[in-house]
């Protein structure tokens, strides 16, 4: 559905593109990752046709942007971050003149199903000047989802919204994706968001991309050492210690320890042979997820700018 | 229904219906009024004759469309990038042409309106005379080219600079640069540099029709070159618009 390989762009003398690759099959979700100015929103405009690229190959649904880019669009759902509204349009008939813009025909009535979806079933009728951040957020869901897509790009989708809105939202896109077999390219800080829906990531950086694959192969690949914080209810025996587990340090109840990646089992293994030996855990948290770990290793300054593809 | 209509819609409806739009209708009343006033009091005393009255409002509501275009044009896209409204319409499959024209088309609907409400005034003030019908129909054949022009202008300063201010402030100036024959008086008009200005300025062309049909009573084929004037202008402003547009700043 989207194939990018080496992509360059260069905007006002300045080259923003260095190297992006990018590669999301029908039914993929795609979390594109990177900090802020990294090229993430620039490579979605380049994916629309929005913006020229200098060189490298780029394809969506098969089609050359910088050539079809009104036939990719119309195939195309798109939730740009921080996009705005006609505030004095009720959602409603915001929907229905945007849809307009893409051929669609449908009626007020046609469109309530969809805003019952994102949750705003009840508020079609309301201007949109009067919503909240977090039902713009929705509503600007409903807009990308609106011209039934074969393709969805969603910019920051879940900003601004509660957790129950969040899990919503996921919860839309996971179904959006099983059912019709589409892609979803999400660009998104939030690494949860990545870690719940995603299948493929993609780590950008400065303009190229650093890591590129299957999200279960990359973080297999990963191998590093594991962190967590365990809240004890006294204090254990610590020199008596199973293999793969070390200790770190503790403050009050609580322990830091560090699991070795390959442990035989997993980590719930080793949690249970602590509680053999006396280690009453209450309490068990993560200190930082692999996700999280692969993506500050991967963007840390001085991290090698080879690209460590794993397609 | 093509997207250049669902574009015009759109900005129709935001004119007529938001206060900004209702706003404007009520001060260019008020200006109206006013200039009215002033003129039926000079055309009693015999101060001014019924043409010169009905060229001078023709001037002002010509004046007045230049001026709304320019802030509409100047909205067009930079407002909307600034109120984040412009990346959802490129991200439509909208065409370049089809966004301009839906945009232009909403200029149109403004341009209509002030000259629906101008003309009560232009008939208060010039019923009497025997010009009222060739001033109506030489404003609205000239004056929509120049008003579309520096509709397509202030759009194409827009687009390209992405700023509401910065357009704004370039296209006003420009329009207070074009207008200046109204300002400089008959006596430097007649110099080389006015007629060199009068020659290749829109607007001067429109005010000089205006002058030959309201005043002097001139036909039609005399107006040609100034027509070929303000088509050329509009033209131009056109080529402008499209090129800043197809590469708008909108990030």
């Amino acid at each position: 559905m989207i194939s990018i390989e080496n992509l360059h762009l260069t905007i006002e003398g300045k080259e923003i593109l260095k190297g992006i690759d990018l590669h999301l099959q029908p039914g993929d979700i795609y979390g594109l990752l990177g900090p802020n100015g990294a090229g993430k929103s620039t490579t979605i405009f380049a994916l629309l046709g929005l913006r020229a690229h200098g060189s490298g190959r780029i394809s969506v649904l098969g089609r050359d942007p910088g050539e079809h880019a009104a036939a990719i669009r119309s195939s195309v759902g798109v939730m740009p971050e921080n996009a705005g509204f006609y505030e004095w349009m009720t959602a409603l008939a915001y929907l229905r003149w945007y849809g307009r813009l893409y051929g669609e025909t449908q009626s007020q009535r046609d469109l309530l199903p969809l805003l019952e979806k994102v949750g705003l079933g009840t508020q079609g009728h309301r201007p949109i000047g009067t919503y909240s951040r977090g039902m713009k957020q929705r509503l600007s869901v409903a807009r990308a989802l609106m011209p039934h897509p074969s393709l969805l790009i969603l910019d920051e989708p879940t900003n601004g919204l509660d957790p129950k809105g969040r899990r919503e939202i996921h919860d839309l896109l996971l179904e959006f994706a099983a059912e019709r077999n589409a892609g979803v390219l999400l660009c998104t800080h939030l690494l949860d968001d990545v870690d719940r829906l995603c299948n493929r990531i993609g780590i950008i950086d400065r303009g190229r991309t650093r890591l590129e694959g299957r999200l279960g192969d990359l973080l297999a690949e990963q191998e590093t050492d594991k962190r967590y914080r365990l809240h004890l209810e006294a204090e254990p025996d610590t020199a008596n210690l199973p293999a793969g587990i070390s200790l770190l340090a503790h403050e009050g109840d609580w322990w830091r320890v560090q699991i070795q990646f390959e442990i035989p089992g997993g980590p719930s293994t080793l949690w249970g042979e602590l509680w053999r030996r006396g280690w009453r855990i209450l309490e068990i948290r993560s200190e930082a997820s692999s996700l999280e770990e692969l993506y500050l290793t991967i963007t840390a300054p001085g991290h090698s700018h080879v690209q460590e593809a794993a397609i | 229904m093509k997207t250049h209509w669902t574009i015009a819609y759109k900005e129709s409806a935001q004119m007529l219906r938001s206060q900004r739009g209702l706003l404007w209708v009520l001060a260019f009343s008020g200006l109206l009024s006013a200039f009215s006033l002033l003129l039926v009091s000079n055309t009693e005393l015999s101060l001014l004759d019924n043409a010169q009255v009905v060229y001078m409002m023709s001037g002002t509501v010509l004046a007045s469309g230049a001026l709304l275009a320019a802030i509409l044009g100047s909205d067009a896209y930079a407002g909307e990038k600034e109120r984040g409204t412009l990346v959802p319409l490129l991200c439509a499959p909208v065409s370049v042409n089809a966004l301009l024209t839906g945009k232009a088309l909403g200029m149109l609907t403004a341009w209509g309106v002030m000259f629906a409400v101008a003309t009560p005034y232009l008939w208060a003030v010039g019923a009497s005379g025997q010009n009222l019908g060739a001033a109506l129909f030489y404003l609205a054949l000239f004056g929509t080219p120049v008003v579309l022009g520096f509709g397509y202008l202030a759009m194409a300063v827009s687009a390209r600079t992405g700023s509401v201010l910065a357009s704004l402030l370039s296209t006003v100036t420009l329009l207070m640069l074009a207008a200046s024959p109204l300002l400089i008086g008959p006596g430097l008009r007649g110099t080389a540099i006015g007629r060199a200005l009068d020659a290749v300025n829109p607007f001067a062309g429109a005010l000089n029709t205006l002058d030959s049909v309201i005043i002097d009573s001139e036909p039609f084929s005399a107006q040609f070159a100034r027509l070929l004037l303000v088509v050329v202008w509009l033209g131009l402003c056109l080529l402008a618009a499209r090129r800043s547009a197809a590469h708008p700043n909108f990030q």
